[in-house]
């Protein structure tokens, strides 16, 4: 990666610097008094359809380049992909023509019903083959390659075989897709079960990353003693989170960063201080890659 | 995990699940919560006044059972709680509540409305070209932003009234058994709930079901026909026209 590039500016492509999740509560704000971000990443799911939230994010898209992040594609259901849903996410994708596409390593569908959660796979060679299948099939249906996020889990599965941070490597480098890194969602795994953050970070394809996630999460205390993290988007990003952030991009260089936040979501102020917290370590990043290369 | 999640039943999945420090019900409670907790939020952006009129405590019990009867079947939480309407017609709990279906139908109708496909209506110019004899013959298909509703108590003088808070409105309502034809529109402002007359409401029910001008006509004849045709192609109602083979 060429570290003294500017980033990139123009409407359509996801610059490597911080932008804000835009939730409906910011809509009017955005319009009417069009904040300096970045850029903004919207969940695909809440613009399909037509009327007055598609309406908006095409006003808003004029403006600011958007990334576009789905939940309930399901990539790791064995029953395979619902064509309705994948229908209605290429009509989302053509509506807005956004300069990133990403989901989750995760279930969300079975038995024909839609269970609201990103949930946890057992890491077989089977789910494998089977997320790999649904992440080509959509790379097909949607002619672009996507991201596949790395989500927050509460439990693990016996049978798994594959720790997380290979499973994604080799999606990534089967697929050809890249990887949505969820600095927070590494942090509260890797608390919850006892992994290696910074190993999870080394043993990622740095080349595949192509988007970082950072949000906030809660620590629930279970019988006083025992603590569960959850990965609820409804704080600022905790300082561990920052610090494995600081890892990460001097891992992957400089990469389009993105601050979530669903729960109790903040006046865009706060948002904007967040993003603008990610954007001091980015352009860190980068002198550090100039002195790495220099030296 | 779906009967986990859906019906609390974790005996498929516990033996799987690694129980370090933590039982696998405790680590199940976690998605169990979010599940709940998504769709009851998704039932109350949905219908808003029935959440009002009832309260949080009574519509998160309710919201509940439905859920737990009837899971989403689409990732698109818009497309959720189709058949709320008939879950409290008969949920034993809100029975005193006699309006309280019919104000979750009309919030159903707004709520598919609203995010309807958007598809340019029909230009009335295209009309032109067809003969004088062939008009009883046409028939339309209507814009998917509308819904036509027939309520048996006044169900959006209810929904308007609580959505704008409006509490000496509310209790100015006779909520008794008295039906209401309701056209319920998308405009570029939000959605609009209009009351009709019954015919000429039936009218407009017959063609949005694409029955031709004629046969809509002896549906309701003593509507002012020609004025409400007029109405709904300047208002865009119709996306498409066709002719058919006979007026019947």
């Amino acid at each position: 990666m060429d570290s003294h590039a500017a980033p990139l500016r123009t409407r359509d492509s996801i610059p490597a610097q911080a932008g804000v999740g835009l939730r409906f509560r910011h809509h009017q704000e955005v319009l009417e008094a069009r904040p300096v971000a970045a850029w903004f990443e919207v969940h695909t799911e809440n613009y399909v359809g037509g009327g007055g939230a598609p309406a908006v994010l095409d006003a808003i898209r004029r403006d600011y380049p958007i990334s576009l992040h789905g939940t309930g594609l399901s990539l790791g259901s064995a029953e395979g992909l619902d064509p309705a849903h994948l229908a209605r996410v290429r009509e989302v994708v053509e509506r807005v023509e956004p300069g990133l596409v990403s989901e989750h390593l995760s279930f969300s569908v079975a038995g024909g019903n839609y269970l609201a959660d990103l949930l946890p796979l057992a890491l077989t060679e089977e789910a494998l083959e089977i997320v790999c299948r649904n992440v080509a099939r959509v790379q097909d249906h949607l002619k672009r390659r996507i991201l596949v996020e790395n989500p927050s889990t509460y439990l693990q599965f016996r049978h798994s075989t594959i720790p997380e941070w290979e499973f994604l490597a080799r999606l990534a480098r089967r697929t050809g897709c890249g990887i949505l890194c969820d600095v927070n969602n590494i942090y509260v795994s890797s608390c919850n079960h006892g992994w290696p953050a910074s190993a999870y970070l080394a043993a990622l394809p740095a080349e595949a990353v192509g988007e970082i996630h950072l949000a906030g999460h809660t620590v629930r205390r279970i019988d006083g003693a025992r603590t569960l993290r959850i990965d609820d988007h409804g704080s600022p990003v905790a300082p561990e989170v920052w610090a494995l952030y600081t890892e990460a991009l001097a891992r992957f260089g400089p990469v389009p960063t993105l601050i979530e936040w669903d729960t109790d979501v903040p006046p865009m102020a706060v948002l904007l201080e967040e993003a603008a917290h990610a954007f001091v370590l980015i352009e860190e990043a980068k002198i550090g890659n100039c002195r790495a290369l220099a030296a | 995990m779906r009967a986990s999640l859906v019906a609390h039943d974790d005996r498929g999945i516990s033996a799987h699940v690694i129980d370090a420090g933590m039982s696998p019900a405790e680590r199940l409670d976690v998605y169990r919560n979010t599940f709940a907790s998504v769709l009851t939020t998704a039932l109350r952006l949905s219908y808003p006044a029935v959440h009002r009129l009832v309260g949080l405590e009574f519509f998160e019990g309710a919201a509940r059972i439905f859920i737990q009867a009837s899971p989403p079947r689409s990732a698109c939480l818009d497309d959720y709680g189709e058949g709320f309407a008939e879950f409290l017609s008969d949920f034993e709990p809100a029975a005193s509540l006699a309006y309280l279906p019919d104000v979750a139908r009309l919030e159903w109708a707004v709520t598919r409305v609203l995010h309807a496909s958007d598809v340019e209506p029909l230009d009335p110019r295209h009309l032109a070209a067809l003969a004088e004899a062939e008009r009883e013959r046409v028939s339309f298909a209507p814009h998917p932003s509308l819904s036509l509703l027939r309520v048996d108590h006044p169900a959006d003088l209810i929904w308007r009234a609580v959505l704008q808070e409006d509490d000496d409105a509310l209790s100015a309502i006779d909520p008794g058994a008295r039906p209401a034809w309701l056209l319920v529109q998308r405009l570029a402002t939000g959605v609009e709930v209009r009351r009709m007359s019954e015919s000429a409401w039936r009218f407009t029910a017959a063609l949005f079901a694409g029955r031709p001008l004629a046969a809509a006509l002896d549906e309701a004849p003593d509507t002012e026909a020609s004025a409400l045709l007029a109405d709904h192609l300047a208002a865009g109602r119709f996306i498409d026209f066709g002719l058919n083979e006979t007026s019947a």
